[in-house]
């Protein structure tokens, strides 16, 4: 595992607004084909993290480093949890999943080949000729996943995809995710507050707390110490007889 | 009456080439406007383009033209115009984020303030309130081959800057938080979208008047959100159909002698009503 090549390594990497210090010492090291799952309560830095890989933010301190060979090109692929666009535009499923293209040139056969691609993977081919604003919430975080996959990313950042929809478009649109993860080897980062899709799809789970991040391997990071550490409330957490991890927060009345 | 405009194409052929050249200019431009649903900014804008032409009015009441001959040039006119549509273009771009100032309200400071300064600067002064007037009535007549070439120039360059950089342009107008997202240079693309969508409209307000300026830049595009299914036919059709309705207004203009800015603005908005009369009856019946 070790020796294996990685995508991106934080090494110390420490991030602030002004004065104030919202990471510290940050090390982690992401590997091709690993499901990222990028947990903790409002306001502890996730987003800022996303902003430092997506060059938006600079890091106070230490370094972010991209392995060469990911670094060329269009390395990182982002799934924004809004959609800006104009609700009153009119676009098709086709013309908002090419604009994902922007700055890359390619011939237009193969940027119909990577459409055809994208919206396969997203399943909704047959969806390409709809307008955007009739699809489904579920069918509409899919095409802004389809729009970041047609760059061919290395590495997608997901931010919050499931936070409005409900449990089968969530369901529809994990089951894509792991599909892409598992047979096109893609790196995956995906930023959520519910813990229940992270013990079920995560390989590996960042967890912010105080200003610092666990890493680490899914089962050893998410248990019962850390998860009290970062939401400060009472969590159940076992395993399933499938061998998969299961978590409550305790006084909710249900799964988050 | 096609007759009657044909005949009057020897004296005003400049006008009406400098009219039709404003509207496919911000037909293109208008796409990008009515896309971000910012429809007052170019109200805005164009009210300010008219406070940089009171302000260039005003200062020829201050410096003499023996001894300050630049100020009291048609090019300062044009100059001072194009100057404040490029600052109310950047500073009605600002805004939107949380702990600023909404992008409405912005836009309206930029509208009032300019509306009232401009009229305020030039009220003693019976020829620089007379230019106001006119500006803000919008009187397209006196267009000169300068305009012509101008206009076109600018047209050509407005298409392909839209034809090389569609993607970016349209990610950058439409969607700009995917646009930062794949390391788009956010505020460099809007000082050059500020300055190409200043010097449009300060150009356009100097030639032409508010009225027809900012009715060139929201209606075509307008229309052509009703009668598309993608943005990328929008920039096709806002102006073909631009066209198509100002060459329609100026032969009607020059047939019953009415101002031809103000009929094909009307003739724009008619036409609008009609597109939304068709969306709503092809809604409704499935269509």
């Amino acid at each position: 595992m070790e020796n294996k090549e990685f995508i991106f390594k934080m090494n110390g990497l420490s991030m602030a607004y002004g004065d104030r210090t919202i990471l510290s010492n940050i090390n982690l090291v992401v590997r091709p084909g690993e499901f990222w799952f990028l947990l903790g309560p409002n306001g502890v830095g996730k987003t800022t993290l996303l902003k430092a890989l997506l060059g938006m933010h600079q890091p106070q301190q230490g370094h972010l480093q991209l392995h060469p060979k990911f670094a060329q090109g269009n390395f990182v692929g982002f799934v924004p949890q809004r959609c800006d666009l104009n609700p009153t535009l009119p676009t098709t499923v086709k013309e908002f999943v090419l604009l994902g293209l922007a700055g890359i040139r390619t011939s237009k056969g193969a940027e119909l080949e990577r459409l055809r691609w994208a919206l396969e993977k997203m399943k909704l081919e047959e969806m390409i000729d709809k307008n955007y604003w009739s699809l489904s919430g579920g069918q509409r975080q899919r095409a802004l996943v389809a729009r970041a996959l047609i760059r061919r990313p290395k590495l997608l950042i997901v931010d919050e995809p499931t936070k409005d929809l409900d449990l089968t478009a969530a369901n529809a649109l994990m089951e894509s995710l792991t599909d892409l993860n598992r047979k096109e080897n893609l790196t995956i980062l995906f930023v959520t507050h519910d813990l229940t899709l992270a013990a079920h799809y995560a390989t590996h789970i960042a967890l912010f707390l105080d200003g610092h991040v666990e890493a680490g391997l899914c089962h050893t990071i998410l248990n019962q110490e850390n998860l009290e550490r970062a939401y400060g409330v009472p969590v159940s957490i076992w395993q399933e007889p499938s061998g998969a991890l299961n978590v409550r927060i305790n006084g909710t009345g249900g799964l988050r | 009456m096609i007759q009657n405009f044909l005949s009057s194409w020897g004296l005003f052929y400049q006008t009406y080439l400098a009219g039709w050249l404003i509207i496919l200019l911000l037909s293109l431009i208008g796409v990008l406007v009515v896309g971000r649903d910012q429809i007052f900014i170019g109200a805005a804008i164009s009210q300010a383009s008219t406070l940089g032409v009171a302000l260039a009015m005003g200062a020829t009441a201050l410096f003499p033209e023996d001894q300050f001959p630049w100020i009291h040039s048609t090019i300062f006119l044009s100059a001072m115009a194009v100057i404040f549509s490029v600052i109310a273009a950047s500073i009605t771009g600002q805004g939107g984020a949380s702990g600023k100032e909404s992008h409405e309200a912005i836009t309206g400071w930029v509208f009032l303030i300019s509306a009232s300064l401009s009229i305020l600067i030039v009220s003693h002064s019976p020829h620089g309130l007379e230019e106001i007037h006119r500006l803000l009535s919008s009187s397209i007549i006196g267009a000169t081959a300068v305009d012509v070439w101008v206009f076109g120039i600018l047209t050509i360059f407005t298409a392909l800057l839209l034809t090389i950089f569609y993607r970016k342009i349209l990610l950058f107008s439409l969607d700009t938080s995917m646009a930062v997202a794949i390391g788009m240079r956010i505020k460099i693309w809007n000082v050059i979208t500020s300055a190409w969508l200043g010097l449009a409209v300060g150009l356009s307000i100097r030639a032409s008047g508010m009225l027809y300026t900012f009715g060139c830049l929201v209606l075509p595009a307008l229309v052509a959100k009703n009668l598309c299914r993608e943005v990328r036919h929008m920039f096709l059709v806002a102006p073909v159909v631009g066209l198509l309705v100002g060459i329609t207004g100026f032969v009607l203009a020059n047939g019953y002698d009415y101002p031809p800015g103000q009929m094909t603005v009307t003739l724009f908005c008619l036409l609008l009503v009609l597109v939304w009369i068709f969306r709503r009856l092809g809604y409704k019946s499935g269509l």
